[in-house]
């Protein structure tokens, strides 16, 4: 029985980092409209900032995401000014260019460390929580907070003020909204940088728990388009509760079946959910079609 | 100076000036020099440079001397441009690299040149098993390494444990591509060959996100000796897991990779206190098990004025040091020539720098080449095993581990 809770706290707190590099994907992608393939890079990049904070200046990553993540919201600002703007009216443009982005990315930082493993020594990684046999990391603890915390903060911002009202006007339709006096650049602008900035806040808090490798952002974004797709395209509760259950769903399945199967729950979740119900749980229904419509 | 000692100069001059007067052997190392593994590519061909160092001082090989070029190559269709580039700057042999999918791809390339792709570093058992007339392979494959970890289970961790390796609980995990599950399959074999409880068999993805299913899974059937072979990344991810979850068993032995101070800053010493490595001979053996390992070590230093980054280089040096004998007993660079001389090279084991011997079988696969198992021992690496390759001084720590 302990063995059974352990598995599914550790699905729920490996849902917690499926959450919190999903839900950035999943803003990007409801109200700008782009796949961005580059989202795991810069989950990548934040981790290696993360790491360079602690190595160079001894800060350690739980104060780094604050220096971290804002610098990360300003190379999205960058990335949706000058790269993806520019292509604005050709979706599919902007598609291969995140992905030259990712390529870019990946291979600088492979240019940089010529592929040596970092680690984050010190303490952050090692503390456990015991709690009558069920054990959790502290950092994997950490960053299930902050992905709920970030799902909440989210919900509240784009409920309650007006530039997230406008994020919400532009997801269900952007030309309606630009008829109504809302600047959609602008709010693309905010959009994409806010979700590099979470990818910003992702990266800062995964780096205690793994060694970093140029390749590492590819190994989270394969999980997390199965969380946005389960979830709903667009949407931030979707993309939190998506992720817990997709982390459920892996760990038991690793536990209980084969660990080496685990990752074909993906694409089956995938399957499934486009063929049962395209607009995902949470999502609004159509959604999934407006990315392929004619929107300028 | 003595009369004799003039002469000998004299002649030494000669014959060097002879060896000048012809054109030089070129060695083409086909290796990732640049990119993301460019690391260990750079060290295999510095063995490769410090073998030819010492020929060249010696005055050469079949009168001529050698010099080493490098074809930059970090996937199969760079290895078969490598071949091509080096090929037309006139490179008479190619030797290469620990990457397996490369060395695959540059010795088929080699061949429509009729040329020697003599493999040093490349551990892919399918290498050997094409046939190919051209390729030899000087080190150590997968089945050496499984063959030294099932040993190493028998005759030094079932001991250290106050066990026999009969009934001796042994979980066995890879990451789950051909090099891990291949590994992994033998070394089941072995061990129940020996009488070894096989508790378990798990594979995992090296790019998994969690791997708390697999740590459980293993921590459930409560093995004594835990046992993985896969690559840093997700090596350092098991290890963590298992501190987290508590799954403590008596003796951890990994394979293949976990020596280098990737692991180290992962883990830190304290936690890989006692851990067992299989890997690359390492020049801290003993002279008697490895002789010419301490003089290896020392030129290294001398010209890269450092210690070796991997132990993958001394490997490079010795597999070098073999190909050049083996020109030297053809006397020529001539493919099937050389081969021959390779097929008939016997040496027994502990004669080389690295613990190797020298007999091919019929597939020219070394078969006396083998990994040896090291230590961590407070933060540093210390060759245990085989026996006769540790320092008399040397002792195991924390196992059972606490």
């Amino acid at each position: 029985m302990e063995t059974f809770f352990n598995i599914l706290l550790s699905g729920i707190l490996l849902g917690g980092i499926y959450s919190l590099v999903s839900i950035g994907l999943n803003l990007i992608f409801g109200v700008v409209r782009i796949v961005n393939f580059a989202q795991g890079e810069l989950v990548m990049l934040a981790m290696y900032a993360t790491f360079f904070c602690f190595a160079k200046f001894g800060i350690g990553p739980y104060f780094a995401v604050f220096l971290v993540a804002p610098l990360m919201f300003l190379l999205g600002l960058a990335v949706q000014r000058l790269v993806l703007q520019p292509l604005q009216n050709e979706p599919m443009m902007q598609v291969f260019a995140t992905f030259g982005l990712l390529i870019l990315f990946e291979n600088s930082v492979l240019a940089i460390t010529r592929g040596e493993g970092y680690s984050l020594a010190g303490t952050y990684s090692r503390a456990v929580i015991d709690v009558f046999g069920l054990k959790a990391s502290v950092s994997r603890v950490i960053v299930f907070l902050a992905a709920t915390g970030i799902a909440l903060a989210l919900m509240l911002f784009l409920q309650r003020t007006m530039a997230g009202k406008a994020i919400r006007a532009v997801i269900q339709d952007r030309q309606s909204a630009r008829l109504m006096g809302i600047n959609v650049s602008r709010t693309y602008l905010l959009t994409f940088a806010l979700g590099t900035a979470l990818a910003g806040v992702a990266g800062a808090l995964l780096a205690p728990i793994y060694t970093l490798s140029p390749y590492i952002g590819g190994n989270f974004i394969l999980a997390a388009f199965a969380v946005v797709v389960l979830g709903g395209l667009g949407s931030v509760p979707g993309a939190y509760i998506g992720g817990l259950m997709v982390g459920l769903m892996e760990s038991f399945a690793g536990y209980y079946v084969d660990p080496a199967l685990k990752q074909a729950i993906w694409f089956i979740i995938f399957v499934v959910v486009l063929v049962v119900r395209p607009s995902g749980l949470m999502g609004q229904a159509g959604a999934e079609e407006v990315g392929l419509r004619e929107q300028n | 100076m003595t009369r004799a000692g003039l002469l000998a100069t004299a002649f030494a001059t000669l014959l060097g000036a002879t060896a000048l007067a012809q054109e030089p052997i070129r060695i083409g190392a086909i290796n990732p020099y640049s990119g993301p593994v460019a690391l260990y590519g750079d060290e295999v061909a510095r063995g490769y440079q410090l073998a030819i160092d010492e020929a060249n001082a010696k005055g050469g090989v079949i009168g001529r001397k050698i010099e080493l070029f490098r074809g930059d190559a970090g996937n199969p269709q760079q290895g078969i441009a490598a071949v091509e580039k080096l090929v037309g700057d006139k490179v008479d042999i190619f030797v290469g690299t620990y990457i397996s999918a490369v060395s695959n791809a540059a010795s088929d390339a080699a061949m429509r040149y009729s040329k020697i792709y003599w493999d040093t570093n490349a551990l892919a058992a399918d290498l050997t098993e094409r046939g190919l007339p051209n390729f030899v392979r000087s080190g150590p494959y997968s089945a050496s390494f499984a063959e030294v970890s099932a040993n190493a289970a028998r005759d030094l961790l079932a001991p250290a444990l106050g066990k026999q390796i009969k009934g001796l609980r042994v979980w066995i995990e890879s990451e789950d591509s051909i090099y891990g599950t291949s590994i992994a399959k033998r070394q089941k074999e072995l061990l129940e060959k020996e009488g070894a409880t096989v508790v378990g068999v798990g594979a995992h993805n090296f790019r998994a996100i969690d791997l708390t299913d697999s740590v459980l899974r293993a921590k459930g059937a409560a093995p004594d000796v835990w046992i993985n072979t896969g690559y840093v990344p997700d090596g350092n991810l098991l290890l963590r897991t298992m501190r987290d979850q508590g799954f403590k068993p008596a003796a951890i032995l990994l394979v293949g990779t976990g020596d280098t101070f990737e692991t180290l800053e992962a883990l830190g010493a304290e936690y890989l206190e006692g851990v067992a490595v299989v890997g690359y001979p390492r020049p801290d053996q003993t002279e008697s098990y490895g002789p010419g390992a301490a003089a290896y070590l020392a030129a290294y230093k001398k010209k890269y004025e450092r210690d070796p980054i991997a132990p993958q280089s001394m490997a490079a040096y010795v597999g070098a040091q073999m190909l050049i004998e083996a020109i030297a007993a053809a006397g020529s660079v001539d493919m099937e020539k050389v081969r021959a001389a390779a097929a008939k090279m016997d040496k027994p084991e502990k004669s080389y720098a690295t613990g190797f011997g020298a007999k091919f079988d019929a597939k020219f696969q070394n078969t006396r080449a083998f990994p040896t198992v090291v230590q961590w021992q407070s933060g540093k690496i210390v060759t245990v095993f085989p026996k006769d390759a540790a320092q008399p001084n040397v002792k195991l720590v924390n196992l059972p581990r606490k």
